[in-house]
């Protein structure tokens, strides 16, 4: 850094073009493995593509039987109203011994059973129940499941009652009842694979970002070369920076093909913000996760225990930071140890600006956050680095 | 095959593993604490959702149905807002997540007998969390309109309560959780975990293990020595075969005791079943070591091809049954989603081989398989 604040321009170009060479040396390194390369690719198009196309975390096809124990008109009615995209019926049952055993088995996941006289007693005006078994060994979906079973049944049992009265009284349009009107921002169609291809294609960034660059580094300890650019005119600055900044290269331009080469054309993902800003903050975002994985890498002697060490940071950073489940239910301490993520963030920023054209003036909270936690965790990692070999 | 030989190798890399302190210790301690961690800290309910209100009414009755809102543990109320502009922006900002307008004359209307729109403007970056936020702004609607529809039929028609209660709704549903009659996300959590920290801690365990003798050059010993392909194969399995069963072990014990999560099931038929798992998955760290020269990228393809699907197709959170078609080939292509099913069924359904006997069979399967590859792949004879 010395030679940076020296006086001759004439040592900071000096200073500039050993960073190059060795950015270039760690891109060199990092193409002539092929299973990385081939696994690069694969991550930021048809892992894009595949996730995109196939994942849905909302409720769909939930595999439905029925009891019926009345066969009448209403009863298949009701039966009928249960339907895709959140149920898919699967057939009926004749004993109302099976639909345990289904349970058991996991053929369905949720077992209708219409009493008999069903038709009957809504006909009489008369109350009467319908009773759902529910499989909640996967408690959201099983909740998810009656909540929708729930309304189903609602809806069906008010229709048929107005119905019954309503032909002679009064219709639905004077009568006190609240209707829900919903507008969905940002996704008005609720297109579910722009939120996974993005989501999937912000796994993919962290997972190389924090990776790559901690393992070159211990890498170069486990060999022995480290020693070699230690005694080399090269800075310790000199040695770390190169390896996050061909990281954040090969990932801005990887970023790029998902994004123009899939997400675009293939699932028609909005990019309503600046670009410039994305890539930005993207580069931003890859250094501070890079700055964590060097930080651990300091941590470590070898490459099996920084494989260990990364993924220990790396599962709870995807799982918590608000893509797999909305942060919001997540208990208190959960929160504030994810500050601590700069994938929440990251969250923030991509859909912010991808989905709903927001710029700095709104984002610049995650922003500033990211950028102090990134340059803590570079700071800490130089540190670390500089005691272990000056 | 000479059991001495393969014993050699075996306890060699114990030996190896267990002076590494640092990766002895992560190999413990990785299962573990993300059992602690996940365990309470991976809620996939959607609750808190933060909330705005423009009321333009402000009537009693206006207030009386906001009042359901803010009493709800699904919505965290934010504050009131003078006008739609302003809960644009605070949407835009991702401060709140929804915003309920109440139109003018919300309780004349209602008095009156007249239908009234709600307008509610929900963020959509989350289709999850947009759609759970909706069928609970649908759930508290209707049960407002019931109740508006009870006190007007019971009004107008002069009939008691119960009686107009019997004209409005006359379908109960009557729900039974089976399995988890609380619905407590620990419970079906937790048992889920087990097979994720296996998942993910095992193949890693494996690859690191094989490639590090690849990259540091000592597996020259093993070419040049006596030892024949498969006794290196087994030996150098077993004691990652031996840690992943012991953590699944430990995780069992934390699940049971430290979360207190009911198994149901047979614990021998669990522990047998686990066993086969442990063996498809270190299988695949075995794979992966075999295909790449580096750890690096030992480490990268490894978390890859395991961290990704056992978190997207493994029945962890979303059902394999609401995954497209696609996506299900992929799910049924990895171990994880049949030892979910074993986890499941022995935690909370209390079922045993009789139904899980075919998991347990695409799980052997599966470890079979990948060996036989695995020792196809595996050569005494390097090209370079």
């Amino acid at each position: 850094m010395k030679s940076l604040l020296g006086p001759g321009s004439q040592r900071a170009v000096i200073w500039w073009r050993r960073l190059v060479v060795m950015t270039r040396k760690e891109m060199l390194q990092l193409f002539r493995d092929v299973p990385i390369v081939v696994f690069l690719v694969y991550s930021f198009t048809l892992a894009v593509y595949i996730t995109g196309n196939g994942l849905r975390s909302q409720l769909h096809n939930a595999s439905l039987a029925v009891y019926d124990a009345d066969h009448s008109i209403s009863s298949r009615e009701l039966i009928h109203k249960f339907q895709a995209p959140f149920f898919r019926l699967e057939g009926e049952i004749t004993d109302p011994q099976e639909s345990l055993r289904l349970l058991d088995r996991g053929k369905v996941m949720v077992v209708l059973e219409i009493p008999p006289r069903f038709h009957e007693q809504l006909v009489a005006g008369e109350p009467t129940a319908v009773q759902l078994l529910v499989d909640t060994t996967n408690s959201p979906q099983g909740l998810s499941a009656a909540g929708y079973a729930a309304r189903i049944v609602a809806r069906f049992g008010q229709e048929t009652a107005l119905a019954r009265v309503g032909s002679s009284e009064e219709s639905s349009q004077s009568l006190p009842v609240i209707e829900s009107n919903h507008r969905v921002w940002y996704n008005p169609d609720q297109n579910e694979a722009w939120f996974e291809a993005i989501s999937h294609l912000l796994r993919q960034i962290t997972i190389f970002a924090i990776l790559l660059p901690a393992a070159a580094l211990v890498r170069e300890k486990e060999r022995g070369t480290v020693e070699q650019l230690l005694v080399s005119p090269l800075t310790p600055l000199q040695i770390m920076l190169p390896k996050v900044l061909s990281m954040t290269v090969v990932i801005l331009c990887a970023t790029a093909v998902g994004l123009f080469g899939i997400m675009q054309p293939v699932f028609g993902v909005p990019i309503k913000g600046s670009i410039v800003l994305f890539f930005g903050l993207t580069a931003l975002f890859v250094f501070t996760t890079a700055g964590m994985g060097l930080a651990a890498a300091t941590l470590v002697r070898n490459q099996a225990q920084v494989g260990m060490m990364t993924l220990l940071v790396v599962a709870p950073m995807l799982l918590l930071s608000g893509l797999t489940a909305p942060m919001e239910a997540m208990p208190e301490w959960v929160r504030h140890l994810m500050v601590l993520s700069p994938l929440r963030y990251f969250v923030e920023i991509t859909y912010g600006i991808l989905l709903k054209g927001a710029g700095l003036n709104i984002l610049w909270d995650s922003v500033l956050a990211m950028a102090v936690l990134g340059a803590a965790l570079f700071g800490f990692g130089m540190w670390r680095f500089r005691r272990q070999f000056e | 095959m000479n059991l001495r030989r393969v014993a050699a190798v075996a306890s060699k890399e114990w030996r190896e593993t267990v002076r590494d302190r640092m990766f002895l210790l992560l190999a413990f301690l990785l299962p573990a604490l993300w059992m602690l961690v996940f365990g309470y800290g991976l809620v996939l309910d959607v609750e808190n959702i933060p909330f705005a209100v423009v009321d333009q009414d402000r009537s009693a009755l206006s207030r009386d149905y906001l009042y359901r809102f803010f009493e709800s543990r699904y919505f965290s109320f934010q504050g009131y807002l003078p006008s739609e502009r302003e809960a644009d922006a605070l949407l835009q900002s991702g401060k709140i997540r929804a915003a309920i307008i109440v139109p003018e004359k919300f309780e004349d209307r209602l008095l009156a007998g007249q239908p009234v729109g709600i307008q509610t403007v929900i963020d959509g970056t989350f289709p999850l969390r947009t759609d759970i936020t909706k069928g609970y702004v649908v759930a508290i609607n209707s049960a407002f309109s019931e109740e508006r529809l009870i006190d007007f039929f019971s009004r107008r028609s002069g009939i008691s309560r119960p009686q107009a209660e019997v004209r409005v709704q006359p379908i109960k549903l009557e729900v039974r959780y089976l399995y988890n009659q609380e619905v407590r996300s620990t419970w079906s959590m937790v048992p889920a975990l087990v097979m994720f920290a296996l998942m993910l801690s095992s193949p890693l365990l494996t690859a690191l293990g094989i490639v590090r003798e690849k990259e540091t050059g000592s597996i020259y010993n093993i070419y040049s020595s006596t030892v024949t392909r498969i006794e290196f194969l087994a030996g150098k399995l077993l004691p990652y075969v031996l840690i992943s069963w012991v953590n699944a072990v430990v995780l069992w014990v934390m699940a049971t005791l430290w979360f207190g999560v009911p198994f149901k099931g047979n614990l021998l038929f669990f522990l047998a079943a686990s066993l086969v798992f442990v063996l498809s998955s270190t299988g695949i760290g075995l794979l992966v070591s075999l295909l790449v020269r580096t750890q690096i990228a030992a480490l990268l393809v490894t978390v890859i091809v395991s961290i990704l699907p056992t978190i997207l197709y493994s029945g962890l959170t979303v059902p394999v049954s609401s995954l497209s078609p696609g996506s299900q080939i992929q799910a049924h292509l990895f171990p994880g989603m049949y030892y979910t099913n074993i986890v499941r069924g022995a935690f909370l359904k209390g079922v045993g081989p009789e139904v899980l006997w075919v998991d347990v069979l695409a799980l052997a399967v599966y470890a079979v398989v990948l060996r036989i590859v695995g020792y196809q792949l595996f050569t005494k004879r390097p090209r370079s």
